[in-house]
């Protein structure tokens, strides 16, 4: 079967051709077929894989050329077999969805090519055997969301919410990069399976690395804030963000991990997800915009799975992380059909234009949808909270997280409830000349959803089959059946009824002004920082400018000097050549007339002087005699 | 006994004698032999102080003997020239030598 299952890597290479095609031919018109074919492939090639897998409990190991001594391996376990159906199926559904949402939106290439580089980006990090390439995957889908968020960059706000998302998720990967180094330091290896037999310190430190990864990916507490901004995306790419893709990242890296996870980093996971399904199912229930409720509502859930990954019970988280994508992404292509009618997605305008009652079929499919977030059976959260709620029972510390998941089933009943009966307004209160212009819903938006709520429904069924699949007991207990029921139904009620204060709302609203704490003890000091940064770079320019200038003047005054000296090398020159002249004249007019005249009388005197001998000898006898008496005379004198 | 004065007087008288002859004389072999005069009064005057001053140096006597060879060689040169003179010219006048101008 390991032929078979290598075929799993369609999952990644059909989007990645996808967006090669697309970005080859640029074609409006067919580049969102392109990615529908590249999602199908995808499709196609999880369940090849996933079907090769089922019943087999040694994990297919795919290993691609990668550099040298450095393998990149891809793993095809039913686990990662399983995540990546549910990341094919979900983005199948909603690609076939956002056919009909982006019909009217110009840049189309763009946006599939975006979208499909989110999936292949998913699949990777969900497929990854290998801490590299399950970093590139997280980097990866980190920039897909900051791309699909600032989709309609021109639009006020939309680019200071992409930039948030992805500032805040890429802070948090430090995390990731803390826990990974302190893996592979302590085993050698960049492959995954041995790194996970790392045990002690090395352990804890790597699996709170992971811990702040999985925070800032999938939005807990305390960097909640991002997500309810990513709602300037086109709906698509939130309905994929927040299902299958982006936020899951995070259960699905603690799920990868948990063979690392110790005790203590265990209880911390749990008490980060409960306070967050808590919280920000407050902030759920306070929101006025459907959009961000749903956000909210993410965290909230995202925060369920964390709470039952430190309860101990990871068939539980996933379990849950596979209904919440169907659940989550069918609830938001709901409200993306909303938002496209009524170009808002404020709960009163939706309502004073019609709200659920113009369009009956999308209604249900959300009620249906929302009834299964809420827990209520036979849909598929009532299994997958019950699951939940049966492993806090199991628990250590059931003391603290069966109150934390059953107030957060509460609450999230509440928020549904809510949402439900904003939706479906009074007769009365719909303005009629709205009403007159509604058009039919797209075929292609409504085929996404009323699949992805069937999905919704019926995926209640797959209990026992995915519990066997994974190899993972899903617990059950039947007072968690009745406790988690009951209280969703109060829930709900609560919701319907709007029986919150208004206390709770003004203070969830603001997102328990948790943004402004982050203000004060994350931005302000980081701003500070750039702002000293930035003066002491100025100081450096100025003082390079300084030496730069005081060079440039000295080179100047060298230069000046320079010329001087050049000067004065001239003048001396020349001044020699004058007195080389001077002496040259002089030698010819003084010198050489002197000695001419000289030469000429001495030739004279000469003359004169050989006049005088004879050369008879008695008369130059007489001449000596005459020379030596006048030497005696001279001799005599000087006596 | 002569005094040195009276010796030295003989030496003037003969370098007199000898001056004189070679200024007078146009014969080669005559102004040869006021040279060989004034010589000799140089040779008595030399002999005359040795032998009233110091008569115990050797110095003088050496000296004498080096004048005597000196005279004698001269003698030989000048009757050499002479006799070649004489062949060539079949005379030792220097009136008639004006050749010897250069």
């Amino acid at each position: 079967m390991a032929g078979l299952s290598a075929l799993a890597i369609l999952a990644i290479l059909g989007p990645l051709v996808a967006i090669g095609l697309i970005l080859l031919l640029r074609s409006p018109r067919w580049s969102p077929y392109l990615a529908l074919v590249g999602a199908v492939a995808g499709l196609c090639g999880a369940l090849l894989g996933l079907w090769a897998k089922a019943g087999d409990a040694i994990p297919g190991t795919l290993v691609l050329p990668g550099l040298p001594n450095l393998p990149l391996r891809l793993i095809i376990s039913p686990t990662t077999s399983l995540l990546s159906t549910v990341v094919a199926m979900v983005s199948f559904l909603v690609m076939l969805y956002a056919v009909g949402y982006m019909q009217e939106e110009a840049a189309l290439p763009r946006f599939f090519a975006e979208m499909s580089l989110f999936v292949a980006a998913m699949q990777l990090l969900v497929l990854a055997g290998d801490w590299l390439l399950i970093i590139v995957g997280w980097e990866l889908i980190a920039l897909a969301s900051y791309l699909l968020i600032g989709f309609w960059y021109e639009r006020p706000g939309v680019r200071q919410a992409a930039t948030r998302a992805f500032l805040t998720t890429r802070a948090a990967d430090f995390g990731l990069y803390i826990g990974v180094f302190a893996l592979v330091s302590q085993t050698q290896t960049s492959e995954i399976a041995p790194t996970l037999e790392v045990s002690g310190t090395a352990a804890t430190v790597a699996g709170l690395g992971f811990l702040l990864a999985a925070i800032g990916k999938s939005a807990q507490i305390p960097l909640q804030g991002w997500l309810q901004d990513a709602m300037a995306g086109p709906t698509p790419v939130s309905a994929l963000l927040h299902s299958a893709t982006l936020v899951a990242a995070g259960p699905i890296l603690l799920l990868r991990v948990y063979p690392v996870l110790n005790g203590s980093v265990l209880i911390i996971i749990g008490i980060v997800g409960g306070v967050t399904a808590l919280l920000t199912g407050l902030t759920a229930l306070a929101q006025v915009d459907l959009k961000r409720m749903l956000a909210a509502s993410t965290s909230s859930q995202l925060g369920f799975m964390l709470l039952a990954l430190g309860a101990g019970s990871p068939g539980a988280a996933l379990l849950h992380l596979v209904f919440h994508a169907a659940m989550k992404s069918s609830l938001f292509l709901g409200a993306g059909i909303f938002q496209h009618k009524y170009h808002s997605t404020n709960f009163s305008e939706i309502a004073a234009k019609g709200g659920g009652r113009a369009y009956p079929p999308v209604y249900l499919c959300f009620v249906i949808a929302g009834l299964a977030l809420a827990g209520v059976p036979p849909l598929a959260g009532f299994w997958s909270k019950d699951a939940i709620i049966a492993a806090t029972f199991a628990s250590a510390q059931a003391w603290l997280f069966t109150p934390l998941v059953l107030l957060g089933t509460l609450l999230t009943g509440s928020y549904v409830g809510r949402a439900l009966r904003l939706l479906w307004p009074k007769p009365e209160s719909i303005s009629r000349e709205v009403n007159a212009n509604k058009s039919a819903v797209s075929g292609w938006m409504l085929t996404g959803l009323v699949s992805l709520t069937g999905l919704a429904t019926t995926s209640g069924l797959l209990v026992k089959p995915i519990g066997q699949l994974v190899g993972q007991e899903i617990p059950e207990n039947g007072l968690a059946l009745v406790l988690g029921l009951a209280v969703a139904l109060v829930g709900l009620l609560v919701g319907w009824f709007e029986l919150i204060g208004s206390f709770w709302q003004r203070l969830a609203q603001g997102n328990f002004r948790l943004d402004d704490w982050l203000k004060v003890l994350l931005v302000q000091p980081v701003l500070l920082l750039a702002r000293v940064v930035s003066r002491a770079d100025g100081w450096l320019h100025s003082g390079v400018l300084g030496v730069g200038r005081t060079g440039l003047n000295m080179a100047r005054r060298v230069a000046g000097f320079d010329s001087r000296l050049h000067g004065a090398v001239v003048l001396t020159g020349r001044a020699g050549l004058d007195l080389a002249r001077l002496s040259r004249q002089t030698d010819e007019r003084g010198i050489d007339r002197l000695i001419a005249w000289m030469v000429r009388n001495i030739r004279l005197l000469g003359g004169r002087v050989r006049e005088l001998p004879s050369g008879l000898v008695h008369q130059e006898l007489l001449l000596t005699a005459a020379a030596v008496i006048l030497l005696l005379g001279l001799i005599l004198i000087s006596r | 006994m002569i005094t040195l004065i009276i010796a030295l007087l003989v030496g003037a008288a003969l370098f007199g004698i000898g001056l004189y002859g070679v200024l007078s004389q146009t014969n080669l072999v005559m102004i040869m032999m006021g040279v060989e005069l004034m010589l000799g009064a140089a040779l008595v005057n030399l002999v005359a102080f040795w032998r009233f001053l110091h008569p115990g140096a050797y110095s003088g006597q050496m000296f004498f003997l080096i004048i005597m060879v000196v005279m004698a060689l001269e003698m030989v040169v000048g009757f050499g020239m002479a006799l070649a003179r004489f062949r060539a010219k079949g005379s030792v006048e220097m009136e008639e030598a004006v050749e010897l101008k250069g």
